[in-house]
């Protein structure tokens, strides 16, 4: 079955830990520095959401160059095959999947509104869609679980509050076997008034 | 490739660090895994905010000022002009002196000394205050306890004016822990911050009514018998008076003051009075107004103090805040003010912003301007130090050793991981060579330790068991620490013993006033100032970090739904907040986080600096503005921001200084 990470958000603090960690270990092996990550602030919760690697995955579905291929229990994206057309992003039901622009081969990685000097581009950062120059192309980016890192999602490592995990398999029949053991307790309870559960 | 412990440049948590280098930069950042602290983590700000240290800009050699720009001159040069101008200002009261806690305690502690020992004066300023609040109720203006007490053995967490999880993140990792193990979290905050949203009870209290919330609990713990009155007895005077004060502040009419149902305001007290261990953190948000004051009270008729896991846990702003203010940072002048009426007429800055970060900044621009000379020693030409007349390139966080001392009194040892860049330096090397061309020849340390020890010698019932060689082996100590084989204070005031005259805790009753800013049809809105998550101070050193650049890229105003839609403001619209003082531009965030009426900005991005438009009205003995609240007006901006009139000259200033 499929693996994705997921976050917590009771545990979540908001602090786009995972966020940088996210850019920092994909720039480092040359992939896209875009987050793959995206912190939600609502009325009620904070926490970052991501892709779940739907086992009948639409974006897969509707990639029209097999760029995306369902690979080691999780969905995964070849940046090179990629011809940014977008329908995967358009597809997902999560928003999980963001288009970018690469960097020309050889150019340093941009500076983001930051104060480093000289100043060479615009200060106000333009939507993602138009955030790159002449000689990028758009690709999708979406969580590909770190699959080059041996450890494991870089997320899951930093978040300082562990709110984020990994759920596969094991985590998943664990995560059913807790609640099954809560819900025959209720039931016990409900069908002996008067006698303690065993929870 | 090598491997040095150092401790977070940023926040006052003091988080520690491994800081590999490679090619004689920093390579990576890795949380230490054995500190009490971080217990293993940092945050973003820590793992990936060091580029800026290797980055462009850095400031490489002094400068002076040359017409509109600057000229790169040798320290013989600088220090000499420096030395002739303050030379001639010695004894005379016009010179004035503003450290932060970016410096080691050695740094401040150099700065102090040739403040008063060479120029004469006490007017020294740190960037932020310590706790005024709680030095005249404990005899101490420190934080009380230490951050794992909160996650190992508090039962009730109440933070009141602490924006935790994005000021104090590994904080706040306690706090959740706390919350893990059962513990009660109480949050009083006007925004619903990301610690308020995991409350078992949030008080969104208005803005600056926190004193009419503190004194409604104490009203009701005392009305329902929850005080401890053998505590009371025992350690603590002024108790009658104080329940005299409070016995008209009941519950019904602190609501009409905070916005917080009557019932919430109850339930807040019953829990705080029935606590185990109750841990109060607060942050800026409470450090004027009487709210320390007030805390203080609460802590103390309930027992909750002198105890781990019970106690005020002020939260500092910068990595060695309490320690600027222990080395003897705690001038009393309102400094803007004393520069206007001409008073103080030379500064010296060390490692601040203060054209951005002091509360209505264009005023303070108009007090730099006014000054007849300005030295400023920082790692970056900063918007304070274009104002200068000479700027010094000091060496930065990881570029020399020293001692830091976090929010818990925990001093730490930081160390040198690489070598500064060009000729900067340390601030204790400045301010000794400043000092020695001055005529005082006995300041002449060979290095860091040798201040250390003279800090140790100075005030041993604080420091004087705290050695380097101690701090080899342990992840630091918590002052007070008198001797070589004391084991440092986790926990101030054990067993109700207290650092006043009496030895008792001083209860004094704090009348609620309303500073709250009057809005009007002018000004609707009350603006809010405060901090994300992503950045710190006014962004010299993080906006410098790519990544963090990259995940926080512009300035945000956050405004309710109901009035962005009443203002025909969509998300990400430009909006214009506009005060009496000053106005800011900034794109909107329109979320719940804030309450209808107020919008929240922040003081990170030059070009959308909120203090610009904050009030700095009505200092109090805290030195910092009453309330961070001011009212405002907001509307959707007409053009695109033409955020900074000066932008150009800025620009232009320094270009000519990278020359």
């Amino acid at each position: 079955m499929n693996r994705f990470v997921i976050a917590d958000p009771d545990k979540c603090t908001g602090c786009y830990t995972c966020v940088a960690a996210c850019v920092s270990v994909h720039e480092t092996v040359g992939l896209v520095a875009h987050p793959r990550l995206t912190v939600m602030h609502t009325a009620k919760v904070t926490m970052p959401v991501q892709c779940r690697n739907c086992d009948d995955a639409p974006c897969e579905k509707v990639c029209p160059v097999t760029a995306i291929t369902f690979q080691d229990h999780a969905v995964q994206i070849n940046e090179s095959l990629c011809i940014g057309c977008k329908m995967c992003s358009l597809a997902c039901p999560f928003g999980a999947i963001t288009p970018f622009g690469t960097l020309p081969e050889g150019a340093g990685h941009p500076v983001y509104g930051g104060l480093a000097e000289p100043i060479d581009h615009d200060p106000e950062p333009v939507h993602p869609i138009l955030a790159w120059a002449a000689g990028q192309k758009a690709v999708a980016v979406k969580c590909d679980m770190c699959h080059f890192l041996p450890e494991g999602p870089a997320c899951i490592r930093v978040c300082p509050t562990e709110a984020l995990r990994l759920v596969d398999d094991a985590a998943l029949n664990q995560s059913a076997a807790d609640k099954r053991a809560k819900y025959s307790g209720m039931l016990a309870a409900v069908h002996a008034p008067g006698v303690a559960s065993n929870r | 490739m090598s491997d040095v412990a150092t401790v977070c440049p940023y926040c006052a948590t003091g988080c520690g660090m491994r800081v590999s280098v490679q090619a004689g930069r920093i390579g990576a950042v890795e949380p230490d895994p054995a500190h009490p602290v971080g217990q293993g983590k940092l945050c973003l700000k820590g793992l990936y905010g060091f580029r800026h240290i290797a980055g462009p800009g850095r400031l490489t050699t002094p400068l002076m000022k040359r017409g509109n720009g600057f000229a790169p001159v040798s320290w013989a040069t600088a220090l000499d002009a420096i030395a002739e101008k303050l030379g001639a200002l010695k004894g005379s009261g016009a010179f004035a002196l503003t450290t932060s806690g970016h410096l080691t305690n050695e740094d401040s502690y150099l700065a102090q000394q040739f403040a008063r020992s060479v120029m004469g004066t006490d007017a020294i300023h740190a960037g932020a205050p310590s706790a005024p609040g709680l030095q005249a109720a404990f005899g101490s203006g420190a934080a009380t306890n230490t951050v794992p007490e909160i996650g190992a053995v508090s039962d009730l967490v109440f933070i009141v004016g602490s924006n935790t999880a994005e000021c104090h993140p590994l904080v706040a990792k306690h706090v959740l822990a706390a919350k893990a193990r059962g513990a009660t979290l109480i949050v009083a905050d006007p925004r619903l911050t990301d610690v308020a949203n995991k409350a078992d009870l949030w008080l969104r209290v208005t803005p600056g009514s926190d004193v009419a919330l503190l004194n409604a609990m104490q009203h009701l713990i005392i009305k329902d018998g929850l005080h401890k009155l053998g505590f009371i007895r025992d350690h603590a005077t002024g108790f009658d008076a104080l329940a005299a004060a409070v016995a008209g502040c009941g519950p019904e009419a602190a609501s009409a003051d905070t916005g917080v149902p009557a019932a919430d305001i109850a339930a807040a007290a019953r829990a705080f009075g029935k606590a185990g261990s109750a841990a109060i953190l607060c942050a800026t948000g409470a450090a004027r107004d009487g709210t320390l004051a007030s805390l203080a009270n609460l802590t103390v008729m309930t027992g909750q103090i002198g105890r781990a896991g019970a106690g005020i846990f002020a939260l500092q702003g910068a990595a060695n805040s309490q320690g600027a203010a222990d080395m003897g940072s705690a001038g009393p002048v309102d400094l803007p003010g004393a520069i206007l009426a001409g008073q103080v007429r030379a500064l010296f800055i060390a490692g601040g912003n203060p054209a951005m970060s002091q509360r209505d900044a264009r005023s303070f621009h108009k007090a730099l301007e006014k000054l007849e000379f300005l030295v400023v020693s920082d790692l970056f030409l900063t918007e304070t130090a274009r104002h200068a007349d000479i700027v010094l390139p000091a060496a930065g966080w990881a570029e020399k050793d020293g001692t830091v001392t976090n929010t818990e009194r925990r001093v730490q040892r930081v160390r040198a991981v690489v070598a500064p860049p060009g000729d900067a330096r340390a601030d204790w090397w400045i301010f000794q060579s400043l000092a020695q061309r001055m005529g005082c020849k006995t300041m002449a340390y060979p290095g860091p330790q040798a201040i250390w020890d003279e800090v140790r010698r100075s005030a041993p019932a604080k420091f004087g068991g705290i050695s380097y060689i101690r701090l080899e082996q342990a992840h630091g100590l918590c002052w007070p620490c008198p001797a070589e084989d004391h084991p440092g204070t986790p926990v101030l005031h054990a067993g109700g013993h207290f650092a006043t005259p009496s030895g008792k805790a001083a209860l004094v009753p704090v009348p609620f006033v309303d500073v709250a800013p009057a809005r009007d049809g002018a000004f609707p809105f009350v603006l809010l100032i405060g901090r994300r998550v992503y950045h710190f101070g006014t962004g010299t050193m993080t906006r410098r970090a790519p990544l963090l650049a990259q995940i926080g890229p512009e300035a945000l105003i956050e405004i309710h739904p109901a009035d962005a839609a009443a203002l025909a403001v969509r998300d990400g619209d430009f909006i214009e907040v506009g005060t009496a003082l000053g106005e800011v531009v900034a794109k909107a965030w329109v979320t719940e986080r804030v309450l209808p009426g107020t919008v929240f900005a922040t003081s990170h991005f030059w070009e959308a600096n909120a203090n610009e438009a904050a009030g700095a009205s009505g200092r109090t003995p805290a030195r910092v503005a009453k309330i961070s609240a001011s009212a405002a007006r907001a509307a959707l901006a007409q053009t695109r921001a033409d955020y900074r009139p000066d932008l150009e000259r800025a620009v232009a200033i320094r270009m000519q200084a990278a020359l």
